[in-house]
Formats: C-alpha cells, structure tokens, sequence
C-alpha cells in the first residue's frame, strides 16, 4: 500500500462520501471500467479486512507462505448482492468470499463472509469513482 | 420469438413431481428475508451447463489477458457474477452461475437447477464429443430444473470455423427438437454473440411474465450463496465419459 498520499486520500473520501454516508459516484473496476455500484448505493465503512494482493506476481511472492495483501479500512458496504450492478464472486477461501470485477475478474476488490449474509464490501482504494 | 410450447417439451420429465406453478426454488431463507430498497427491477439466475472444455466460462468474461489475479482466476475460481442488463426499460439482476468444474452429469448439484429462470446449453463446434453430449444434459434439465426456465443452447468457439466438426444445422436440428430452445453460434473469444445471447435469454424470460408482476414473486429464487451440498437422489448412472 501506498500510504505516501494520506491527506490526498482523506479529502479525495470526503468528496466521495455524501453527508448520509453513502457514495457520491458510481464504483468502477479499475481496469476495464465496468460499473460494480450506482452512486447512493453503498455505505462507507471503515473496518479492517485483510484483501490478497491483486498483483498476480507478487500475489506469488509470499512471505513464509503468508499471502501478499493488504489491510484495508475504507469500504463500501451493501447489505443485499442484488445491490451490485456487475460483481463476481470466488468460491469459498475458508468462509470469506471475495469479490471480484464481473466482467474482467481482476481482484479481489471486496470481501464478504459466509457468516454474515448482510455485509458485502469492497475497498476504495481498488476501485475507481466516477 | 414464440414463447408458447406446443409440444410437451419435456416428455420425460417424471421426477421433479408438482405442478408447473409451484416453484420448489425458494428456501426457507429466502422466506425470511426482508425486501430491500429495490435496487432492481428483476432478478433472475441463470446457469451455464456443458461438457468440460467448451467455453463456459469464458461466455461470462468479456475478455480474457494474463493479468487476473492468480488467487481468484486459477486457484479460487468465480463461484458466480451478478450482471446487470437493461431490457424493455427494465433493469434485470442476472446472477449467473457458471458450472465448470462440475461437468460430470451427476456432480452439479440440482440447486443449480432449481432455482434457474434460463439455462445456457454450451457445446464446442470443434469437438463431436461436446455435442453428443447435449442429451445427457438435457436429461438432467428434464429432471431438475423448473419446466418454465428457458432455453439456449449455443454452438461456441465460431473463431475456430476451421476446425469445425458440428454443423450449424445439426445445431439448430438439435434445438429445433425440443420445444422453446433456442439456438445460437458464439465465440466467446471475439465476444461474437456473447452479450446477445444474454440479451436474448433474458428477454425470453421477461416475455413469458406478466410485466407487473409483484416485485416478490421475482425475487426469491435465489439467494443462497451456499446451494445446499446434496448429492441428486436416484440419478441414472453417468455411463458415458464426461470428458
């Protein structure tokens, strides 16, 4: 992660973010620009969720057989799949699920976890907003 | 573009039992779930069956490069994708569940069927084998899914015309047989026909329901991201290689 832009970041999130809390712009897939949310349809949240890397070489590269990823806070939460306009799903990692772009599969950019069928997220930092 | 069935399409299909009314689809869960704030105007689940090999996978991706995420593409795998498309000013939730890794005919689970609105038939035109196939899959159709899903079957990887071994005609002769299948070419490579056959699908599926239909009878023939593990009761023996 790069966390050499945090006041970048920080006023970047609060254009991102209306005042209820919900995102302003429609989440995109950072490669190929397919529209995973429409704007208002998500809740930021912030809780830490580890998310592999999306690099497929350094998702590789493991340290002592640890995957390579990130910790990530800032996300977008629906509580409903159906919210997503276009979103793929992995099989089951232990019970986590991880969400990828639907139409090109680069990922993971979300989490969700078979235990709580009401929490859906997907990080800001590897999605576009537009 | 006919939507009514003339022929009884599915002359044996004894063992799903009840009337065509009745969705056996919804579980328990979907019961007990509360209707959000309607992000959709349907939601349908579609599935994509055929023999291993024929493309399945790649009729969901638009395209394809080596930059996928080892992690998710090669070792993990898509379980499935939710699709949006718009259609008659409608927007349509598809959630599509490709089967590829269970091609053997008793591996996929009949809750894969059960809850399908539209089911996507994929043969390769380049190998016999994938088409001989196609009634070995239509038995389990006959058998698990509901007599109103639609039909598709499609004649994939039109990029590799040169090694073509299916007909286009044995293709349409095939669909032409069973009442309300339709029939297609595709290539998934050159993403030839792929979004139209969604498309087409869908709209097959909104044209055999009343457009105001309450939002609920659509929506809980899904849901559960987990179809129940079981192993189809009594399936005739798969004889026949899978592969």
């Amino acid at each position: 992660m790069d966390n050499n832009q945090g006041s970048k970041e920080s006023s970047d999130r609060t254009e991102l973010v209306s005042e209820d809390g919900k995102n302003t712009k429609s989440v995109l897939c950072q490669r190929c620009g397919s529209k995973v949310l429409c704007p208002a349809m998500a809740v930021f949240t912030e809780t830490e969720l580890f998310l592999p890397s999306m690099r497929k070489k350094s998702s590789l590269s493991t340290t002592e057989g640890s995957v390579d990823g990130d910790n990530l806070t800032a996300h977008w939460l629906v509580d409903d799949m159906y919210t997503f306009e276009n979103v793929g799903f992995t099989n089951d990692v232990g019970r986590i699920k991880y969400l990828i772009c639907a139409d090109c599969e680069i990922g993971p950019i979300g989490w969700h976890c078979l235990d709580d069928k009401k929490k859906f997220y997907i990080a800001l930092d590897r999605v576009n907003h537009a | 573009m006919d939507p009514r069935y003339d022929i009884p399409r599915r002359a044996t299909a004894g063992g799903s039992g009840g009337s065509a009314n009745s969705s056996p689809a919804m579980g328990p869960q979907s019961r007990r779930r509360k209707m959000p704030p309607r992000p959709a105007d349907f939601k349908l689940q579609i599935i994509i069956i055929g023999s291993r090999g024929v493309g399945k996978t790649s009729l969901m991706e638009r395209y394809t490069d080596d930059t996928f995420c080892e992690a998710c593409k090669s070792t993990v795998g898509v379980d499935f994708k939710i699709k949006t498309v718009e259609l008659r000013e409608k927007k349509i939730r598809l959630q599509i569940w490709d089967t590829a890794g269970q091609e053997r005919f008793n591996s996929i689970t009949s809750a894969y069927y059960r809850g399908a609105k539209g089911i996507v038939l994929v043969y390769d035109i380049t190998k016999q084998e994938t088409f001989d196939d196609l009634p070995k899959w239509m038995k389990m159709i006959d058998k698990y899914a509901s007599e109103e899903a639609e039909l598709l079957l499609v004649g994939n990887k039109l990029d590799c015309e040169a090694d073509r071994v299916v007909s286009r005609q044995q293709g349409e002769r095939f669909a032409s047989r069973i009442s309300g299948m339709r029939f297609c070419e595709a290539s998934a490579k050159d993403n030839f026909n792929v979004d139209e056959i969604f498309l087409k699908l869908v709209d097959d599926i909104l044209s055999k329901m009343p457009l105001e239909v309450p939002n609920k009878a659509l929506s809980n023939s899904v849901l559960s991201l987990q179809p129940e593990p079981e192993v189809p009761p009594e399936l005739p023996p798969p004889r026949m290689r899978c592969c």
